[in-house]
């Protein structure tokens, strides 16, 4: 590498090192930094000591656990690399702005450039696999096993995404890349007739076909460079660590070689993806979503309706959803519907603790932290709401709208799933499910606006190490959730009363408890506008 | 049309604006000048009831902007200096959302002829983001005068504007004017207040040191060759200023 670019990389790791110092020296940042720590080490030592993890992998032994990294790990790499064939662009080695103006005018070539920007890459996977390490489950190998296997794949999966994505640029116009997509529809259709003689076949999952085609001869033949990770991550000996280090360093090194050959072959393409990239990253940080729509012109919607003033808020958020979060609902939806079979499949039904938990997770914390359709993504924008001659309430009950109705549709394909797939969840059950889902999804948002308009914060992690975010995003989570939890032993005592005073029925208990529900619901809205007047847009004293 | 008395704003134990009282009237542009810090954004922000002042009265078209927002804000045009349009929508979507905003039943005819004023009529179905930070600002000028405001409040107006622009939008304030509204322009462009405003407000620290006529203001200074005659009355005034909070302080 360059001196001037070692010397660079240097002081930016540096510089990232003493940002994160600076945000510990704060009270903030260093009660949310802790709490980060104690959270992630009361995983560590629960996971340690009782072996506990998701989906009951504590029931494995080691051996058992080594053939499910050997079985589907190479196949979820194959998953991987497919997704970013069929995305076209992937994560290549993305320079910004401020790299492309001082580093592409200065004295390097380009193949100094990427190795740059490719020693920055694997200083952040270092922390990363760091991290991987400390909470790998009991069944892995050693610490040491652990950390170079993570390290080593992590290196891969960049670098394998790059040379595709690379590869995908220099074909462009050839003939090649015209079958691109005819190739992705066989494939398709392919795991599509999979699926359905899984689903027909009694006593044949859709893992059993997974598990003969990776062990089969042509399986082994394609998944050949992604068997090696997996054979790091299991290695029994250090001899055998070593070997298989040696050879993922090799395949890692022919990519790195691959990259810097066909850099050169897509350097306009690839400043086009830089400046791409970039703008996402922007739009991101504004609150809007990776997925959102590139294209520069849509053909608009004529008028806006009114509806008490509601009308153009929900509007413009309903706009946000199609053009923003329109990909990111689809792969939730899909995701929702997945969960109650892939329970099933891994033995761990819906209605176990453990996976109610991991749901409540997916709809509680994962869910609102990507699909955003409400105040958190327009805080940059709330002089345009603070200035509409629009009452407070109504501003606030536009914002929600939008996003409660997205929320609820994947809660409701969560119960449509346990409902199909589950035996134990019946259709009274699951409408009982489907109506205490719409209060609770409104409490949900109502308390995740209003801790935002009274705490405002970014949307994302500035960097791997932000600790100070991730620790208030635990510690939000977890405030909200026992709000929440509260709301609902509320809402349930209601029930219960009603139960003791009215009658053998569940109908009126039932009715007042979702009545106690919505209303503390509706009270959350109040605090919500309540937040909103009091939110200071950013003070320039000018 | 605009009244302002006695208005303060605090900032956590900082005072952004002391004590300021004036008022324009239909027709008038009146120009908010002083230094970085004066107290200009912070006079328009709480005139458009984006930040509660902490003193002071803020009549828009004789409502007052605390005890009757939804009023004021109804006759009022806002055009912050970095406007922040709803990305993922379009130039007409934002015209429809205002339309919508402030109940404008038939807002077509007039969302046309400010596209066709502004250049944005090819366009109209271009998502913001795409556009350039000059093409942002008349988009966001549009929005602002797509209900015939009685007030417009301009924090920058020529921020990012090309020459046509900055003509185009000169003459739409004149338009405005003329036509009975009442308007305020903040702004670091001397030449820009020569050009527009009736009268001058000139802030520095929070505090107005010189409210007046364009013509007083320059009659105090005379003609000059070598700078503008504003330019004068600016230095004047704020090193005047300067000079005197030195002498108190040695």
């Amino acid at each position: 590498m360059d001196p001037a670019l070692r010397q660079l990389l240097i002081l930016r790791l540096r510089g990232g090192l003493r940002q994160r110092l600076h945000q510990m020296a704060s009270v903030r940042g260093l009660l949310f930094s802790l709490a980060f720590g104690v959270i992630i080490w009361l995983l560590i030592t629960s996971s340690s000591s009782s072996g506990a993890s998701a989906f009951g992998l504590s029931s494995l032994d080691r051996q058992a656990f080594s053939d499910q990294i050997i079985t589907f790990m190479p196949l979820s790499m194959l998953g991987l690399s497919l997704l970013t064939v069929v995305m076209t662009t992937g994560p290549t080695f993305h320079f910004s702005p401020n790299e492309i103006n001082f580093l592409f005018t200065g004295p390097f070539r380009r193949r100094d450039l990427i190795v740059y920007k490719f020693g920055a890459y694997v200083a952040g996977v270092t922390y990363t696999s760091v991290f991987i390490t400390l909470i790998a489950p009991p069944q892995t190998g050693s610490a040491l096993s652990v950390f170079i296997a993570s390290l080593l794949t992590l290196v891969f999966v960049q670098l394998n995404s790059a040379v595709i994505s690379m590869t995908g640029h220099a074909l462009d116009g050839s003939r090649l890349a015209k079958i691109k997509w005819p190739a992705i529809a066989v494939l398709f259709a392919i795991a599509a007739v999979a699926m359905v003689h899984a689903w027909v076949t009694p006593d044949r999952g859709i893992f059993d076909l997974l598990f003969e085609f990776r062990h089969s001869w042509i399986g082994t033949i394609i998944l050949i460079p992604y068997i090696v990770f997996a054979e790091l991550f299991v290695a029994a000996s250090v001899s055998q660590l070593a070997l298989w280090a040696l050879v993922a360093i090799a395949i890692n090194a022919a990519l790195l070689r691959a990259a810097i050959v066909l850099d050169e072959r897509t350097t306009d393409r690839s400043l086009a993806e830089n400046a791409r990239l970039s703008n996402r990253w922007e739009r991101i940080k504004q609150g809007g979503s990776f997925w959102a729509t590139e294209r520069t012109e849509m053909r608009s919607i004529r008028r806006a309706p009114h509806v008490a003033g509601l009308g153009p808020i929900a509007w413009r958020q309903a706009l946000n959803a199609l053009r923003n979060s329109s990909r990111l609902m689809i792969i939730f939806v899909g995701l929702a519907a997945g969960i109650a079979p892939m329970a099933s499949a891994l033995g761990a039904p819906v209605t176990q603790p453990h996976t109610l938990m991991i749901i409540y997770v997916f709809i509680a914390f994962i869910l609102p932290r990507n699909l955003v359709c409400d105040f958190r993504g327009d805080l940059s924008r709330m002089e345009i709401y603070k200035t509409l001659p629009i009452a407070p309430w109504r501003i606030c009950a536009g914002q929600l709208v939008v996003q409660v109705l997205l929320a609820y549709v994947i809660a409701l394909t969560v119960i449509i799933s346990a409902l199909v797939f589950e035996d134990s969840v019946s259709t009274q059950v699951a409408l009982v499910l489907a109506a205490f889902a719409l209060p609770l999804t409104l409490l949900i948002y109502a308390v995740e606006n209003t801790v935002h308009l009274l705490f405002p914060t970014k949307l994302v992690a500035m960097g791997r190490a932000d600790f100070e975010f991730l620790g208030r995003s635990i510690v939000e989570f977890i405030a909200k959730t026992l709000f929440v939890f509260t709301a609902m032993g509320a809402s349930g005592a209601v029930g219960l009363l009603t139960f003791k005073t009215m009658g053998p029925t569940w109908v009126l208990p039932g009715l007042a408890s979702w009545l106690t529900l919505t209303l503390i619901g509706l009270l959350t809205v109040v605090a919500l506008q309540f937040a909103f007047r009091r939110f200071a847009v950013a003070e320039t004293i000018d | 049309m605009i009244t302002v008395t006695n208005f303060s704003k605090q900032y956590k134990g900082f005072t952004a604006v002391k004590n300021l009282s004036f008022s324009v009237e239909p027709g008038q542009i009146l120009g908010l000048l002083g230094p970085n810090g004066a107290g200009k954004t912070t006079t328009l922000r709480t005139l458009c009831g984006i930040i509660p002042p902490s003193t002071g009265n803020l009549l828009v078209a004789g409502h007052d902007v605390v005890q009757a927002p939804i009023s004021a804000k109804a006759n009022l045009g806002y055009i912050p200096d970095d406007p922040r349009l709803f990305d993922t929508m379009t130039v007409w979507e934002h015209l429809a959302f205002t339309a919508a905003a402030y109940r404008l039943a038939d807002f077509e005819e007039d969302a046309e002829a400010l596209l066709a004023s502004f250049e944005l009529t090819h366009k109209r179905d271009t998502l913001v983001h795409n556009l350039s930070r000059g093409m942002r600002q008349k988009v966001a000028i549009a929005c602002a005068f797509l209900h015939d405001p009685k007030v417009i409040l301009f924090d920058e107006p020529l921020t990012g504007l090309d020459p046509q622009g900055i003509r185009g939008i000169q003459q739409a304030i004149r338009d405005r004017a003329q036509a009975g509204a009442a308007i305020i322009i903040s702004s670091h462009l001397l030449s820009l207040f020569e050009n527009l405003c009736t009268h001058i407000m000139v802030l520095n620290l929070g505090e107005c040191r010189r409210f007046g006529t364009m013509e007083d203001l320059l009659s105090e200074v005379g003609h000059t060759d070598s700078t503008s005659a504003l330019e004068e009355v600016y230095f004047s005034i704020t090193q005047a200023q300067e000079q005197t909070s030195e002498t108190a302080a040695a």
